[in-house]
């Protein structure tokens, strides 16, 4: 299917309209759960630093621990956690039952790349809005950080941004976006497959469903290392 | 016009098609009769490309579907008309927006001419107004007419019919089959119905294909399936038609 997919990209061209549908789906969607989760992952975050390093080390470093581990590891993987709960099992499920339900077939009975239709602009939005979105948590998550350092821990809010400012670095921003890219393939590629090749009916179909969330989470977390190994 | 010769086809370990062979000719309506589960839907998909048998060929026109590629097959399917089971409209879609999914795709209409297909489309199987709908919001009867109009919207040579009656009242049904007669009277189409509803298949069939254990027991017309001294033709025609008297009001 990946194969097919790449070697009929050219055809994702006709069905741009499905791209953007998606795009919004996968995107605009989930920004709530993203931001939900971004805040309080950058408050945990600046708390438990705080609690760890309390007395040790001077409070600016807690901005500095916030940043660094919220661009470099923790929006990216938990976005893609998140997501591979809601987006990967939203797709399988889609495909899936559009499988059972022979509307798969009817595609293609009318002459459809189904593929085209349905998979590349999954995979496409997937790789385009993944990124997009751990951007955006990144950004909540750094607010949140700074709201639960000041609120919580205590620590002036000029510390926080000048040990964030000292220790920020363009390529963590830009290595969480890699990620992003490489989780979003992964995910939607995933969950595609699991849909689009689902047998069972409706059994099969939440079979597929759990197989998406398991095997992208796993993935994931495998990626992860490969990424930071090969490319910090 | 439809040439099946010697269709073999198995899943797993299963085997559904034994040697099927049987012809469709232009113009008139084919009814693949047999029990629910012997393959009957499976050979549907074979005519059109979306399965390929073990062996045997399928020549549609005179070209071997099981030898084409997948842009020959989708050349070919612009041919078809295909009328699922389930109706298979897609459920994300409106009424409209499924009868004109391939208008769009395929033809390079403009809006106007594209609306006025629909409409014509929706009126031939007998329902207006409707284009705004959800699938959700139909009844079985009239899902089925609504694949019905997309099979047609792109005006095919060929309509196959998976089960078209089954699950519906016998009303409707018969509403189906007098559709089904006038695809062929009013727009010259030609049909392959597969089904396991006896009284349907009489009122719709120019010519018959029984099928059963995955080989082809007898092909003929309605009178020679009828009047059949083929032992196990005979058994599964009065099985179903006790069967379905015992249904009918």
């Amino acid at each position: 299917m990946m194969w097919w997919m790449i070697t009929n990209i050219h055809n994702a061209k006709e069905y741009s309209r499905n791209i953007y549908q998606q795009m919004v789906t996968i995107g605009n969607d989930s920004i709530p759960i993203v931001v939900f989760v971004g805040a309080f992952v950058g408050m945990v975050t600046a708390v438990q630093s705080a609690y760890q390093l309390y007395d040790w080390i001077p409070r600016a470093v807690v901005g500095s621990l916030v940043v660094k581990s919220v661009l470099l590891e923790l929006m990216p993987l938990m976005t893609a956690m998140v997501l591979a709960g809601k987006v990967g099992a939203t797709i399988t499920a889609e495909l899936g039952t559009m499988r059972v339900t022979e509307q798969v077939d009817a595609l293609e009975a009318l002459a459809f790349d189904s593929v085209s239709f349905l998979v590349t602009p999954r995979v496409i939005a997937g790789v385009l809005m993944f990124p997009v979105l751990i951007i955006f948590g990144d950004l909540v998550a750094i607010i949140g950080g700074m709201f639960g350092a000041v609120t919580v821990a205590h620590i002036p809010a000029t510390a926080f941004v000048s040990g964030m400012k000292s220790s920020f670095e363009t390529w963590d921003a830009v290595f969480g976006i890699i990620k992003g890219t490489v989780f979003g393939f992964t995910i939607t590629s995933v969950a595609c497959y699991h849909g689009y090749y689902v047998e069972g009916g409706s059994e099969g179909v939440g079979k597929a469903t759990m197989g998406t969330v398991v095997l992208a989470c796993l993935t994931v977390v495998v990626l992860d290392f490969v990424l930071a190994s090969v490319l910090l | 016009m439809i040439r099946i010769q010697n269709i073999w086809k198995k899943f797993g370990d299963n085997p559904v098609h034994r040697g099927i062979t049987f012809d469709v000719l232009d113009k008139e309506t084919t009814v693949v009769l047999g029990r629910s589960g012997g393959g009957k839907s499976v050979l549907l998909k074979l005519i059109i490309g979306l399965l390929k048998p073990d062996s045997g060929s399928i020549e549609v026109d005179g070209k071997d579907v099981t030898k084409m590629s997948y842009k020959e097959l989708r050349a070919l399917r612009f041919k078809f008309g295909f009328l699922f089971q389930g109706a298979a409209l897609f459920d994300s879609m409106t009424v409209g927006e499924n009868i004109s999914l391939a208008l769009r795709r395929h033809t390079g209409w403009k809006e106007k001419q594209i609306g006025e297909s629909i409409r014509y489309a929706l009126h031939i199987v007998g329902l207006d107004n409707v284009e705004h709908l959800m699938p959700s919001s139909l009844s079985g009867g009239m899902k089925k007419r609504v694949g019905l109009a997309r099979a047609i919207a792109l005006t095919p040579r060929y309509i196959l019919y998976d089960e078209p009656t089954t699950g519906l009242d016998m009303e409707t049904a018969d509403g189906i089959n007098l559709l089904i007669n006038e695809m062929r009277t009013i727009l010259g189409i030609t049909s392959i119905v597969v089904t396991h509803d006896i009284h349907s298949a009489f009122v719709v069939g120019d010519r018959f294909a029984v099928i059963e254990n995955g080989i082809t027991l007898m092909t003929g017309t309605r009178d020679e399936i009828q009047n059949s001294q083929h032992e196990e033709v005979r058994k599964y025609i009065s099985s179903s038609l006790k069967a379905q008297e015992g249904r009918r009001p």
